[in-house]
């Protein structure tokens, strides 16, 4: 195997991760916003560029940020702001926690959702 | 040693690699979906067929379409349209017979109307075309709100008007008939019926306000979101979980007009002749798409109390967003909420 085939494999194999990470990237999701176990919220996260929601917490209003498929919460009435600092969450893995406010935020894979009734 | 190691590492992890993406391929995007958007009843009307030819599933878009079309025409109250007697000509023709053979669609609804209209208590009146018209003028012209004694006079309507005899006759006493609260439903169950009897039975119908699904492919259960009434961008209040139902949402928050700081929205009550306000929006889960719409509508216009008792008679559940922004739901309605 000389220096072409390696450049060659390689090609191969940087463009197939590629393909796998714009693959799972392209699902929309959408947040589940729970206060105290309660379901308060669905939002979907593919459909606006940046937008604001305000949800009732426990110590007040929190504010949650969509900004292009990823959420976070921008503003809330806590001793240590430990949600507003922990940034975007945009993956089914990840989510928020705001114990003092006990609202929690989930995101859950948008092929959950087939179509909407309105 | 060391080379050969080299050697396996360099050609078995490409290998892998494309067939992952080979494999992705064959299971998630050649799955052979197909949609339609179409657009009658006022209404932006979405098809999804799954797991099908592409044939099979474009003869089947145009025969939806040929339906929601002929149901459409036969429900039009504006507009006549050759061959047909439809709501228009049973209203304004100048034929001097003393009956009108109609469509047996046509026919169907109406029979279906008059019967639902002695089960709700004439809540559900399809006679109500007069009244139908006078809100539909303020609402596009958005120049105010009929007043009390305009609606009364115009309230001329009665069901005793619409009769219908044998072999799809129709007595032609020129009723102002309005079937806004069957044409849609009826409409997408005879499109649930028409994929049924060609073998299609992964689909998605949405017309609006009312869905109707068959069974998913590759998975157990369509999920349904249901639309937040308070929100402007689409947010979804509760998803629920079916396969071979029909969701229906009756709502007065997608077609309204503001007047005064005031909202007037298109579903009306028989008694009062105005806009019915005890709730923000209702779905129905039932089998039937036809039996979901006029639920719907029909549980709309009572007080959520009293569609409470009055759905347990029905194979059907209920979820009720109300003015306080909290959420009812009907007894049996965990069925559809489990995945």
């Amino acid at each position: 195997m000389n220096k072409n085939d390696q450049t060659l494999i390689g090609c191969i194999v940087i463009i197939c991760l590629l393909f796998i990470v714009t693959l799972n990237h392209s699902d929309h999701n959408v947040a589940v916003v729970y206060y105290k176990n309660e379901i308060i919220k669905k939002i979907d996260l593919s459909l606006d560029d940046i937008k604001e929601y305000q949800v009732n917490g426990e110590n007040g209003i929190v504010t949650l940020e969509v900004n292009r498929g990823r959420i976070r919460v921008k503003d809330e009435n806590s001793p240590l702001h430990l949600c507003s600092k922990q940034g975007y969450i945009s993956k089914s893995t990840e989510s928020i926690v705001c114990l003092p406010n006990k609202i929690v935020i989930q995101i859950e894979q948008n092929n959950d959702i087939d179509t909407v009734v309105k | 040693m060391q080379r050969k190691l080299n050697y396996v590492i360099w050609i078995a992890i490409p290998i892998l690699l494309i067939l992952f993406v080979i494999f992705y391929f064959c299971t998630k995007n050649v799955e052979n979906t197909f949609t339609k958007n179409l657009f009658y009843m006022d209404t932006y009307i979405y098809i999804k067929i799954e797991n099908q030819s592409k044939e099979k599933a474009e003869e089947a878009f145009q025969h939806i379409e040929q339906i929601y079309q002929e149901y459409h025409q036969l429900a039009d109250r504006y507009q006549a349209y050759d061959g047909i007697n439809n709501l228009y000509t049973i209203h304004y023709n100048t034929d001097p017979s003393e009956t009108l053979t109609l469509d047996p669609r046509l026919y169907q609804m109406l029979t279906f109307g008059k019967e639902w209209y002695v089960i709700s208590n004439g809540k559900i009146d399809i006679s109500m075309g007069n009244i139908i018209d006078v809100w539909k003028q303020y609402r596009t012209t958005q120049t105010g709100v009929p007043t009390l004694e305009e609606l009364t006079l115009n309230d001329t309507g009665s069901i005793k008007d619409i009769v219908l005899l044998e072999n799809n006759q129709i007595q032609n006493t020129h009723p102002n008939i309005d079937l806004g609260a069957i044409a849609k439903g009826y409409a997408t169950e005879k499109v649930g019926e028409y994929l049924e009897s060609i073998g299609i039975t992964n689909y998605i119908i949405n017309a609006g306000g009312n869905v109707k699904v068959g069974t998913p492919y590759q998975k157990e259960k369509y999920a349904i979101g249901i639309e937040d009434p308070n929100s402007q961008s689409g947010d979804i209040f509760k998803v629920v979980y079916g396969q071979n139902i029909s969701v229906v949402t009756s709502g007065g928050y997608e077609r309204y007009y503001e007047y005064n700081g005031q909202k007037y929205h298109h579903i009306i009550d028989p008694d009062t002749n105005m806009p019915s306000n005890w709730m923000k929006s209702v779905t129905i889960i039932t089998k039937d798409s036809s039996l979901g719409d006029i639920l719907s509508t029909l549980l709309f216009l009572l007080p959520i109390e009293e569609g409470q008792e009055f759905i347990k008679q029905f194979d059907a559940e209920a979820i009720w967003y109300t003015n306080e922004d909290t959420i009812i739901t009907s007894e049996g309605i965990e069925i559809y909420e489990q995945k």
